[in-house]
């Protein structure tokens, strides 16, 4: 039953047009990014940057560097946008709309329910993450070769990596992006559980995440990075430092992983009280 | 099939049920009967483990919904007035989706569903381009999918037009005859209660005023139409006489006991008054439900 109520959620979730949003936005970022990359200074000084430190530009400014100069600003700025608006939706839109209490006029616990729920949200994390890298690889090759790999990474100026090391980082650091989605969307899950509006919740969780992101970058707080959601998202970058971290990325993805259990763990407690009135 | 025990429940401040006790045999269509905000749907809410009690017990099916809602949900089937779906989706894949909450259902099942309450054909559109009628009978297929042995419904003629509400009467009616359904039914439509019901309840801010049978009320003895130019007078002579013991709305006087409306007439005759009617009047459910409604106003004037 498990699976067929997960599927049924996932109708649910990919049938209605919103949830499009983000994927028509990350497409219409993407195309207008890459572009101006190709035709705009942006291009001409990454490669004075590249040649001032010795390296041959022509040879890395290639379908991996520019996927990932795309990715950092989608993430930083879309990504928490599209995936907490998902969230707050899973369960305070079904209560908005009437359709929660038709589903909990059956005998399913609560905590099933919310857990079916949730599992639907951080699969549809992973499809956003996923199609994001490879819109992002596939624009990138219909304007530059498949060469190494050029990138700002976290505590190191830049790093510079073959064309099948870059490939493989890429490919983690996806997943660590789909491990950050799902934290955005558990938090927007969490207020979501609440007697709120799904926009209260979005907000919410969107607050939270970007005061985490101010106070991340308030120097006096630089002991406390660790106690940041968002010091933790940056994992994804990290993994392209030469050598990768691994201890470093470990610990933020146990911090990123209890973040989200914590968050369903609230909701339930809350949604659990909660009377489900018309 | 239902026992509220003592139930209360409290929202902030304000008491929506207050120590309600209620019982729904198996068989039985039993009607709840309130003004709007009467305590209605928050009753139904506690027996369908919706709103949590604050005080007492609540057990359907002979599970305590609080604590084994599985169980005492399982053969359960519940309407609302306003039943909201998934418009973007087929009334089909609704119905596989408020399934796949209950129990495995066999498309077959599905199918019969529909085919009961008249959707075929229509199962693969969207539910936002059903009517309000087709969006009944979906909540009634949605009800019936796990082959129900308690159907409760709240306000189910609410919103509907006449013919629509004809309709649900019907329906109703061909559920238990047909299915041999328990039905719990809300409302505030008194004709509704009185043609559907064989017992009901009555609310008034949250506090349950009365619980019997419709055929009780309807046969409460005692109350006797009399028609005269003089009402006034009769009734002062029959009190003189003590052949009533009340007498009210200039029509109505009330027996006393061991008297017949034969000897009233009689009594009436013979003291050279026209009698031009005298008949045991049957009460409707509609003026019980205003006399019971009334009687706090009244105490309060």
């Amino acid at each position: 039953m498990f699976l067929a109520q997960l599927k049924n959620e996932l109708w649910k979730l990919f049938g209605k047009k919103r949830t499009y949003i983000g994927f028509g936005a990350f497409l219409l970022a993407q195309s207008l990014m890459l572009l101006a990359f190709k035709y705009t200074r942006w291009q001409g000084d990454f490669e004075k940057l590249l040649n001032g430190n010795g390296y041959l530009a022509a040879e890395f400014i290639s379908v991996l560097t520019v996927s990932v100069v795309m990715l950092i600003p989608q993430i930083m700025l879309l990504m928490p946008l599209y995936a907490t608006l998902i969230g707050g939706d899973l369960v305070a839109k079904e209560a908005e709309d009437g359709t929660l209490r038709m589903i909990l006029l059956r005998p399913v616990s609560r905590l099933r329910l919310l857990f079916v729920k949730w599992m639907a949200g951080i699969i549809f994390a992973i499809v956003l993450v996923l199609m994001l890298g490879l819109t992002a690889m596939g624009f990138a090759s219909l304007l530059f070769p498949w060469k190494g790999m050029f990138v700002f990474a976290p505590g190191q100026a830049f790093a510079v990596l073959s064309a099948q090391d870059g490939l493989v980082r890429f490919i983690f650091s996806l997943s660590f992006m789909a491990v950050n989605a799902s934290v955005m969307v558990s938090v927007a899950f969490m207020f979501s559980c609440f007697n709120m509006k799904p926009s209260a919740a979005t907000i919410l969780a969107l607050s939270l995440l970007f005061l985490s992101m101010v106070m991340e970058n308030i120097p006096f707080f630089d002991r406390y990075d660790d106690w940041f959601i968002t010091h933790h998202f940056k994992c994804w970058l990290l993994i392209f430092s030469d050598p990768a971290p691994w201890m470093q990325i470990c610990q933020s993805e146990i911090v990123l992983f209890a973040v989200s259990a914590t968050a369903f763990v609230i909701g339930a407690m809350a949604f659990q009280v909660r009377d489900i009135k018309s | 099939m239902i026992a509220l025990r003592n139930v209360t429940k409290k929202f902030a401040r304000r008491i929506a049920v207050d120590d309600l006790s209620l019982t729904v045999q198996r068989g039985e269509v039993f009607g709840l009967l309130g003004h709007n905000g009467a305590g209605k749907s928050t009753a139904i809410g506690m027996m369908l483990g919706q709103v949590w009690p604050t005080r007492g017990e609540v057990m359907v099916c002979g599970h305590n919904v609080q604590s084994s809602r599985r169980a005492a949900l399982m053969p359960v089937g519940a309407i609302f007035e306003a039943p909201a779906f998934y418009d973007y989706l087929s009334g089909w894949r609704n119905l596989e989706i408020f399934s796949a909450y209950t129990a495995p259902t066999s498309k077959a099942r599905i199918r019969e569903v529909i085919e009961w309450v008249g959707l075929t054909g229509r199962e693969q559109s969207k539910v936002g381009t059903y009517s309000h009628g087709m969006r009944s009978r979906l909540a009634l297929a949605q009800a019936l999918l796990p082959r129900p042995e308690l159907l409760i419904l709240d306000e189910p003629s609410d919103g509907l037009d006449p013919e629509g509400i004809h309709e649900m009467r019907q329906t109703i009616l061909r559920l238990q005859r047909e299915l041999g359904l328990t039905l719990l039914l809300s409302s505030h439509l008194l004709n509704e209660v009185e043609q559907l019901c064989t017992r009901f309840a009555v609310l008034r801010q949250g506090v349950k005023v009365f619980e019997g049978s419709v055929a009780e009320v309807k046969s409460a003895l005692g109350k006797v139409a009399l028609k005269t130019p003089d009402f006034a007078a009769a009734s002062r002579l029959l009190l003189a006489r003590g052949l009533i013991t009340a007498a009210a709305e200039d029509r109505f006087i009330t027996l006393a006991a061991g008297r017949s409306t034969a000897e009233v007439a009689q009594a009436l005759v013979a003291a050279g008054m026209d009698v031009q009617g005298i008949w045991q009047h049957e009460q409707t459910v509609e003026d019980f439900y205003l006399g019971l409604i009334r009687r706090p106003r009244e105490e309060k004037q």
